[in-house]
């Protein structure tokens, strides 16, 4: 084991794919020579050279849509979109052109790509930087939706990302960059769509994604230790496959489901989550199911404003004994 | 997906087969009790591994079969003739609900049972496939409310109400504002359930008031006591102890216990005590008798019967006694009995038992000879402990002082043991719990 | 109004037909591949007044000469990347006649197995790497595809076909400046049909040639040709494709055409200015390049016995398409994912 960050997890996870395979290449703006505006990728220039690591200049349709025609030409590349917002820019590319292009073509096309993404708040980088937008690409059937919480996930989850044959949108929060924990020595390679349970209680079971599962984990100790409600706490990991089974048997358990979500309210994914247990969990709920979402505005840059508007651990626990009482 | 024969005690080998709930045809829900089964020790309930149709009843009631052998057969829902084709979940064994059932079962009692409630997910989930949010066929009608005003009842409740067919207006709701939460219906479910199978509906008397139709329980006890009784040559002996000192350290120890533990510390726990003291010099009184041999058992097993009023008596049994502290004897023997009230035991918690008490006390008796709990070869009655006038004797002269005084009444089966052995073991016992520093057991335990 | 209706097609700053030499057999391929786009999109056209094919059709009749041109002209490992109005180009790379008639109208035996339609045909076993329906998005792709050959040192190329229209859309230019940045052996052919949809594309267009005028722009030289004369196309594929093997980078080539139908099934192209569309019938590139065959000493027989072979194999054609069931419902949920199925959950 070692104990990497998570920017240091995303280097290590490419560098992994690329070393164990030729036909892997990575590119994107400021990811090469610079190693990333976030420094996600130092090193892999220097280790692999300018043929398998690409600058690319600002131009969002032209990177995705040359990921899309190598990867239905022999290669596997990894892209990088620099803020997932961008996304926005080069959305065609995404939605109508890698999600459905297998499925029109019948099977003809195959697209084993990944765009991975700098993703979400905290960092009062203001509205146009800091959206979590993992729930548009779950809203487009076609794509793969991975956001892992811990480091090594990051390089585990990105592994099988680029091992998966399907388009998967890898979205990393940039606000975890900096945090660091225990990554598996030698090769990793997770697994997408199985979520995982961090932490057992049997009062209530809140499901939470990438930044927002330390939230959650913050929120249980606390809810433990001072209110003696035993929270069961799921990283949810994946978006789509959606790991349904652990969520509905953990929500069977406890008869209560709170998800923390860094989307705005609307169309969140906790919104199909909830769905999925009213639907399928109703007759094992002791009460409502209840969702921590930023508020459906725009995120504010001021420090003060963005920390209001992300689900907070206090907001957590609020709502969690709100639930429950 | 085959229905097979739960595992319900590690001693176990075959169960039979009491009464089935569903006929062949009918449909199953995931959890639903299917059939009742009984061993030596135990009957319990048995739910369904899986929702859908009972195709096949391949071992009828009142026929035995050996564990994981296929009783019956359910057509899961998703299923053809062949295994689940829905989303890949492994659907839970009757043996692996059972042990689950089990499991939660023996939690501390912080977490009561939720029978069958835990993994029942990966069943749910490919049932739910098929039958997306179906409402439970109960036959008794969903009932929305407890119907004296307490808030509206949540879905868990409302669905186990009307499967279990209970009335929430009966059962105290200990959420907040007086909310019933699932666990308060486990709970009373348990509480009624009688270990016999017998439903609800077959116990008012009809026409004829004076017949009472056995029990499970009550059957075995009497072929129980009846087998003891003609095979054991009983002998009883009595010892009268004088309980002054340990009454004071409860009336100086008891209050400060009660808070802390949750239950009132008791004489049961010193006798238990100084039982299993008492044996380890008398390693005969702790033996099974095998005919030609005596086979010594090296754990004391202890066992302690507790009085179910009308359903009967069980003997949950305190595992290696011998190795707990007073304390921990406490409490084993606190939850063991709580248990066995509330209908929890599981068949391991009343296997291998080495010795027995039964504290007959409780209900005021001077002396009781009771019947040896076969294979054992003793078991000591603890009789009423009443304050009586006492000799005192002090080389000023004797005196009269007040004390609480109780007979411990051991009965023996006389082919493993004689007389001698058995008083002297009875009068090291007297020794034992008149004169040991129990003050310094109970501060050890203070300290911890 | 049209800037471009009135000028003469002449090949400015490209290879002429006169400095072109090909040989007959490939004159007689150029030939006979024009035959086979025109008749098949005739017969698209008329199982559309049928109502067997449904849903819209972009059809190319006009403008045959360029997607042949590069048919012939195309190693079969190289990569088609072209329009929703792409039949010709499918065609042109060898994909079966039934199995775009079959798309079109929506059968089992379509190329796509009735799941993408007219707009998206896709032969990958020929090369065709798909038709886009958002203007502009192939792109980017055909660049990724170049790349991926350029990468692997295969010597494949990727052409790309695009309208007039699409030289406005802002994938179109980090297309071409990515791929001279990275000289990536890729072909952007602009067929200019002088309509971007229904709009002469001279009145929302900066440049008046919009592909060639903005070569420079990405230090490409301009290249012009009459999109109606096979010869001239096909001299300047050639060129183009030998440039992007030979790892000089990319082509951009405007050829100047016309498409005899509306931009869409839905469109009777009123909007044309009277006798625009009679002047171009006379540059019908079939008409024409009959006529140079002809000149050029190819008999009559030879080219009436090609046009009945071509017609016939139309007619199995459709026969074939006609008799194909519609697909199954099952199809629904197959191939999203490369496992064949779409399942996001457990």
């Amino acid at each position: 084991m070692a104990e990497l960050t998570y920017r240091e997890a995303v280097a290590a996870g490419i560098a992994q794919e690329l070393a164990r395979d030729e036909s892997v290449v990575f590119f994107g703006e400021d990811v090469a020579k610079a190693g990333g505006v976030f420094k996600t990728t130092v090193g892999l220039y220097d280790r692999f050279g300018p043929k398998r690591v690409r600058d690319c200049p600002i131009s969002e349709q032209a990177i995705l849509g040359a990921a899309m025609g190598a990867a239905m030409t022999g290669l596997k590349p990894i892209a990088e979109i620099m803020f997932s917002d961008f996304l926005a820019v080069c959305w065609d590319i995404v939605a109508n052109q890698i999600a459905k292009t297998r499925y029109m073509t019948n099977g003809q096309i195959s697209l084993p790509l990944v765009i991975r993404t700098a993703n979400g708040a905290g960092s009062r980088f203001g509205a146009q930087h800091s959206q979590s937008v993992e729930n548009w690409a779950m809203a487009v059937p076609g794509l793969k939706v991975v956001a892992p919480a811990f480091p090594a996930d990051v390089k585990g989850l990105l592994a099988a990302a680029v091992r998966d044959p399907d388009p998967v949108l890898f979205f990393e929060q940039k606000s975890l960059y900096s945090m660091k924990g225990e990554v598996p020595d030698g090769e990793h390679c997770d697994e997408l769509g199985k979520a995982r349970v961090l932490r057992e209680g049997k009062d209530c079971t809140i499901v939470a994604l990438a930044a927002m599962v330390h939230r959650a984990l913050g929120a249980a100790a606390i809810l433990e230790s001072e209110h003696g409600i035993a929270a069961t706490v799921v990283d949810l990991r994946s978006l789509v496959p959606l790991d349904t089974q652990t969520v509905l048997a953990e929500v069977a358990r406890t008869g209560r489901l709170i998800t923390v979500e860094e989307n705005p309210r609307l169309c969140g994914w906790g919104a199909e989550l909830a769905s999925i247990v009213a639907q399928e969990c109703f007759w094992d709920l002791e009460g409502p199911i209840v969702r921590v979402t930023t508020p459906h505005v725009p995120l504010a840059s001021a420090d003060l404003l963005e920390d209001h508007q992300v689900p907070s651990v206090d907001r957590v626990v609020r709502a969690v004994r709100e639930a429950l009482s | 997906m085959d229905v097979i024969m739960p595992q319900l005690g590690e001693t176990v080998a075959e169960g039979t087969v009491l009464k089935w709930y569903k006929q062949v045809g009918d449909a199953v829900r995931a959890d639903e009790t299917l059939f009742d089964v009984e061993t030596d020790k135990v009957s319990m309930e048995i739910p369904a591994p899986a929702a859908g149709v009972l195709t096949e009843i391949v071992v009828p009631e009142g026929v035995t079969a050996k564990v994981g052998a296929r009783l019956a057969v359910i057509r899961a829902a998703g299923e053809e003739a062949a295994p689940s084709a829905g989303p890949s979940a492994p659907a839970p064994t009757a043996a692996a609900q059972a042990s689950a059932g089990q499991a939660s079962t023996t939690q501390a009692s912080a977490a009561p049972a939720k029978s069958g409630a835990a993994p029942a997910s990966p069943a749910r989930g490919s049932a739910a496939a098929a039958q997306a949010s179906t409402a439970p066929a109960a036959a008794v009608p969903l009932r929305a409310r407890d119907g004296r005003g307490g808030p509206p009842l949540s879905p868990v409740v409302r669905r186990l109400c009307a499967e279990l067919e209970l009335d929430p207006g009966l059962i105290s709701g200990t959420g907040p504002g007086g909310r019933i939460t699932r666990e308060d219906v486990l709970l009373y479910a348990e509480s009624r359930r009688p270990a016999a199978s017998a439903p609800a509906a077959a116990r008012p008397p009809a026409a004829d008031a004076q017949t009472r139709p056995l029990t499970l329980v009550r059957r075995r006890t009497a072929e129980h006591m009846a087998r003891a009784w003609a095979t054991v040559p009983h002998v009883m002996q009595a010892v009268e102890v004088n309980f002054a000192a340990i009454g004071a350290l409860r009336r100086a120890h008891g209050p400060g216990w009660q808070a802390k533990e949750g239950f009132p510390l008791t004489f049961l726990p010193f006798i238990a005590r100084a039982v299993c003291l008492a044996l380890g010099k008398f390693p005969e009184l702790n033996s099974v008798f095998e005919g030609d041999a005596l086979r010594l058992n090296s754990r004391i097993n202890l066992g302690i019967a507790v009085d179910l009023q009308r359903e009967g008596l069980v003997v949950p049994v305190v595992k290696d006694a011998q190795a707990r502290s007073l304390a921990e004897l406490a409490r084993a023997i606190d939850d063991l009995s709580s248990r066995a009230r509330a209908g929890r035991l599981v068949p391991d918690d009343m296997s291998e038992g080495t010795y027995t008490l039964t504290n007959n006390g409780a209900f005021g008796t001077v002396i009781t000879a009771p019947i040896v709990n076969a294979p054992q070869v003793a078991i000591l009655s603890i009789d009423a402990i009443r304050k009586k006038p006492v000799v005192v004797e002090a080389a000023a002269g004797d005196g009269i002082a007040i004390a609480p005084v109780g007979m411990l009444v051991q009965s023996f089966d006389h082919r493993a043991v004689d007389g001698a052995c058995s008083a002297s073991f009875l009068t090291e016992l007297k020794s034992i719990l008149e004169t040991r520093a129990w003050q310094d057991e109970l501060r050890l335990e203070g300290s911890d | 109004m049209a800037l471009t209706s009135a000028r003469r097609p002449e090949a400015a700053g490209a290879p002429g037909a006169a400095d072109a030499v090909i040989d007959r057999e490939t004159r007689l391929a150029l030939y006979r591949l024009q035959l086979e786009l025109r008749y098949c999109e005739k017969r698209a056209y008329d199982l559309f007044l049928q109502n067997l094919i449904k849903g819209t059709s972009h059809l190319s009749l006009g403008q045959e000469a360029i997607a042949a041109a590069f048919g012939v002209a195309m190693r079969p490992d190289d990569w088609t990347f072209c329009t929703y109005r792409g039949h010709a180009h499918t065609l042109a790379r060898g994909a079966s006649m039934a199995g775009v008639l079959g798309e079109l109208m929506g059968r089992q035996i379509g190329l796509l197995g009735g799941k993408g339609g007219s707009m998206h045909l896709t032969d990958v076993s020929h090369g065709v790497m798909g038709s886009y329906a958002i203007v502009g998005a192939h792109l980017p792709i055909a660049a990724g595809a170049a790349w991926s050959a350029q990468y692997r040192g295969s010597g494949q190329v990727a052409v790309c076909f695009f309208g007039d229209g699409a030289t406005n859309i802002g994938a179109f230019h980090e297309a071409l400046n990515l791929s001279v940045v990275w000289k990536l052996p890729v072909v952007f052919v602009c067929e200019n049909n002088q309509y971007m949809e229904y709009t002469p594309i001279g009145t929302v267009t900066a440049v008046p040639h919009p592909a060639a005028d903005r070569a420079a722009a990405y230090n490409l030289p301009p290249i012009l040709v009459d999109g109606n004369d096979a010869d001239a196309m096909y001299a300047v594929a050639v060129e183009a494709l030998r440039r992007a093997r030979a790892g000089e980078g990319p082509s951009l080539i405007e050829a100047e055409t016309y498409r005899h139908s509306g931009h869409s099934r839905a469109d009777p192209a009123t909007y044309r200015p009277a006798g625009e569309l009679d002047e171009w019938m006379k540059r019908d590139p079939l008409v024409r390049y009959r006529a140079r065959l002809l000149e050029q000493g190819i008999g009559e027989d030879v080219l009436s016995g090609m046009e009945r072979e071509v017609l016939r194999k139309v007619d199995e054609a459709t026969q074939a398409a006609k008799s194909s069931p519609p697909p199954s419902i099952d199809d629904i949920e197959k191939n999203v994912w490369a496992d064949g199925g779409s399942a996001w959950r457990n």
